[in-house]
């Protein structure tokens, strides 16, 4: 078996499917990409049981066949080689593998491509089209608020909740929660499914901006296709997680009668200043609210630092003393483009949202942020 | 309410009726919680030492206070304020402020609603109170104690001024003996004195409370009337039998104070870290040694321990100690949970 491509284009089209590859797998054969070849079209998978990717590439090759070649070794190679058409050279009996190139022959052990798991099938009950913006944008929002928390596996992926006339993503750690809706995204039965982390990292890696997105779902896996227009066609599979997603609508608190507004700018960029004076494990900053006055303060009572700052905002609530950690509260806040952004309190112990005030066309974003209990040192 | 302790005594006790009584410990070392009026003829006023009090009146009854009643008929008093306002700022069990500007208006003026509540009290309660009406807090609290005892006086806005004037400052509230010394060695006597000083001789004289001096004696205070204030600190202490000097039995009498402290803190999920030790000696002299935590007393020991070392910081002692208080302060409500960060709750 023996097909001729280049070393730039296989180099890319191995990146992008190359984070599936764990360090140290469970099954050997997974630190190997699948390469199979079918009329021209080269077809290469990376897997790690979880999560599966594939790409494919037109190469010129006489004959059909597969090998599994070790991912790490092939990687460093290309990447190592100046941009040319390279050969590699199959022995299926062996598995031994040769590149040849201008500047030299390389020769690496493959393995059985039988030993290669098999693809899962999505027997597909669901199917979504969607740009990879839309895409793009529900991932950036929410998968930064997943859990790292194996002993709650739910809260370890995004919830998506498909309907008729919307698609909602929502993610949570416990103490904050996102509920972002794309009102341009439907499906005509409603369903839900909760979709790992790790492959939406993955698909965040990979997807180009721009280009049509087919997902499909079933009741174990979901599948997102997308390529095409020249680029080469990518598709991640994954399995599911099979739990229930925590009664998220619930914990959103609806009567909040204290709404501040002010610019996203700068109340991140003030935060990012005091949350250096505040205490390093737990960031706990204080928002102290008046008619049309905010003020940020942090100490270190381990280190006598501390700091305040002033800012005009728009709010005619009650008078009020949160506390939040200023970590969770920046990284939320670094995560929407709003130009003017609210934030709406009832009590400081109970959640607050934080709304952009200026909507992107078809979304709807919500942002729940759990307060930290002040100590008032006085 | 008029010589409230004491006339509730009378009320549950006719043969007390029309006789000097006073409320509190009759012992040694006891004080008079409250005199009845017939009792204030021979000069028997509250806080005086019984031993004195005696002296002053022979005849004098005692009766212990039975504080259950009085709190009952408190929250009485309070039910009926209730009925007018809600802006309720009590004093003590027995005196309150009352915002009444939405309770009145063009069918019914604040005196008209004083003479009401004086009604409902004595209805309700067979006690007479006294009321004093004006248009701030100060004022109001000076005109109820003009007119003693089922009183009612009324300071109104032109009258104000030359009202304060009048006045001796020891009887403006928030001037007490001490105060009123210090006024008077500096030549000044009555409340027209006082408005003579500038704002900052006052301050350099008096600091903060200075600049209160100068407002009201203009009759100024703009203070709100604030229901439910919240509780600064909270203690507890004992007068002995004896004057005490040593410290075993000084840490003894402490013990039942810390649970009362303590006691306080589990009840209302509340800590403190300012722990205060208070101490009066045999000739009366009173100095209080206190000291703040970095983070609030989680646990009971922590309280002993830091009021042991603020006793032992006074000892040994040249005179006899007959009072030991212990109080904590700079509250805060517990924390939820270790880091303070709340979570989802599923």
């Amino acid at each position: 078996m023996k097909f001729i491509v280049s070393s730039s284009v296989l180099l890319k089209n191995l990146q992008n499917i190359n984070g599936v590859v764990a360090t140290n797998p469970i099954v050997p054969i997974l630190e190997n990409f699948l390469f199979r070849i079918d009329a021209g079209t080269l077809t290469i998978t990376a897997s790690d049981l979880q999560t599966t990717m594939t790409t494919q590439i037109e190469v010129e090759a006489s004959e059909n066949g597969s090998i599994a070649i070790p991912a790490k070794l092939l990687l460093d190679t290309l990447r190592s080689l100046p941009e040319q058409p390279v050969t590699i050279n199959i022995d299926t009996d062996t598995f031994g593998t040769e590149i040849l190139t201008d500047n030299g022959r390389y020769k690496l052990s493959g393995e059985n491509p039988i030993d290669f798991p098999k693809l899962p099938t999505v027997t597909k009950t669901q199917s979504v089209e969607m740009t990879s913006d839309v895409l793009l944008s529900a991932i950036n929002n929410t998968v930064f608020a997943t859990s790292t928390d194996d002993l709650r596996p739910a809260m370890t992926g995004v919830f998506l909740q498909l309907s008729s006339d919307n698609t909602t993503f929502v993610a949570t750690d416990g103490h904050r929660l996102i509920r972002y809706r794309r009102t341009d995204l439907g499906t005509p039965a409603s369903s839900s499914i909760i979709v790992p982390r790790k492959a939406l990292q993955l698909l965040k890696a990979s997807l180009p901006e721009g280009v049509p997105v087919t997902a499909e779902f079933s009741q174990a896996n979901a599948s997102f296709t997308f390529g095409g227009n020249g680029r080469p066609t990518t598709q991640l599979i994954c399995r599911l997680i099979d739990e229930r997603f925590p009664d998220y609508e619930n914990a959103i608190p609806t009567n909040n009668p204290n709404v501040m507004t002010i610019g996203r700018t700068d109340l991140l960029n003030s935060l990012k200043r005091i949350m250096i004076y505040a205490n390093r494990t737990t960031h706990q900053i204080r928002l102290s609210l008046k008619a049309n006055s905010l003020t940020i303060s942090a100490e270190d009572l381990d280190y006598s630092n501390e700091a305040n700052e002033k800012l005009l905002c728009d709010y005619d609530g009650d008078a009020m003393e949160i506390g939040f950690n200023a970590k969770l509260m920046a990284e939320m806040l670094s995560n929407i483009s709003a130009r003017m952004i609210s934030l709406e309190l009832s009590a400081p112990n109970r959640a607050g949202l934080l709304i952009p005030a200026d909507k992107e066309e078809n979304e709807d974003i919500l942002m729940l942020v759990m307060p930290v209990m002040l100590n008032t040192y006085a | 309410m008029d010589a409230f302790y004491a006339s509730v005594e009378q009320r549950d006790n006719p043969d007390l009726r029309g006789k000097p009584v006073a409320v509190g410990g009759s012992r040694q070392r006891g004080v008079v919680a409250a005199a009845s009026y017939e009792a204030r003829q021979y000069g028997v006023y509250s806080a005086m030492a019984s031993s004195i009090a005696v002296r002053k009146c022979p005849e004098l009854l005692f009766v212990k206070p039975r504080f259950d009643v009085y709190k009952a008929v408190s929250l009485q008093i309070r039910a009926i304020f209730a009925d007018y306002t809600d802006l309720i700022e009590p004093l003590s069990l027995d005196e309150a402020y009352l915002d009444v500007t939405d309770a009145t208006g063009s069918d019914r003026t604040a005196t008209q609603l004083a003479r009401m509540l004086k009604e409902r009290i004595r209805q309700e309660t067979n006690l007479t109170a006294s009321a004093g009406v004006s248009y701030n807090k100060f004022l109001a609290k000076l005109a109820s104690d003009y007119n003693k005892p089922d009183g009612l006086y009324v300071i109104k806005p032109h009258q104000g001024l030359d009202f304060v004037a009048r006045l001796s400052v020891g009887q403006f509230h928030g001037i007490g003996r001490v105060t009123a010394a210090r006024l008077n060695d500096l030549g000044i006597f009555t409340g027209l004195d006082l408005r003579q000083q500038s704002e900052a001789y006052l301050t350099q004289q008096f600091g903060k409370v200075g600049h209160h001096y100068y407002s009201i004696a203009r009759a100024i205070d703009e203070r709100p009337v604030t229901p439910n204030r919240a509780r600064k600190s909270v203690g507890s202490e004992t007068t002995f039998e004896q004057d005490l000097t040593d410290e075993p039995d000084l840490l003894a009498q402490l013990e039942p104070l810390i649970d009362d402290v303590w006691d306080y803190c589990e009840r209302t999920a509340i800590r403190g870290r300012t722990i205060t030790l208070k101490v009066k000696y045999s000739d009366f002299q009173q100095i209080t040694r206190s000291r703040t935590l970095l983070s609030p007393a989680v646990n009971r020991p922590i309280i002993e321990h830091t009021i042991t070392q603020l006793l032992q910081s006074i000892l040994p002692v040249d005179k006899g100690i007959r009072l030991l208080g212990v109080s904590l302060s700079t509250l805060q409500p517990i924390n939820m949970t270790p880091t303070g960060q709340l979570t989802l709750n599923w």
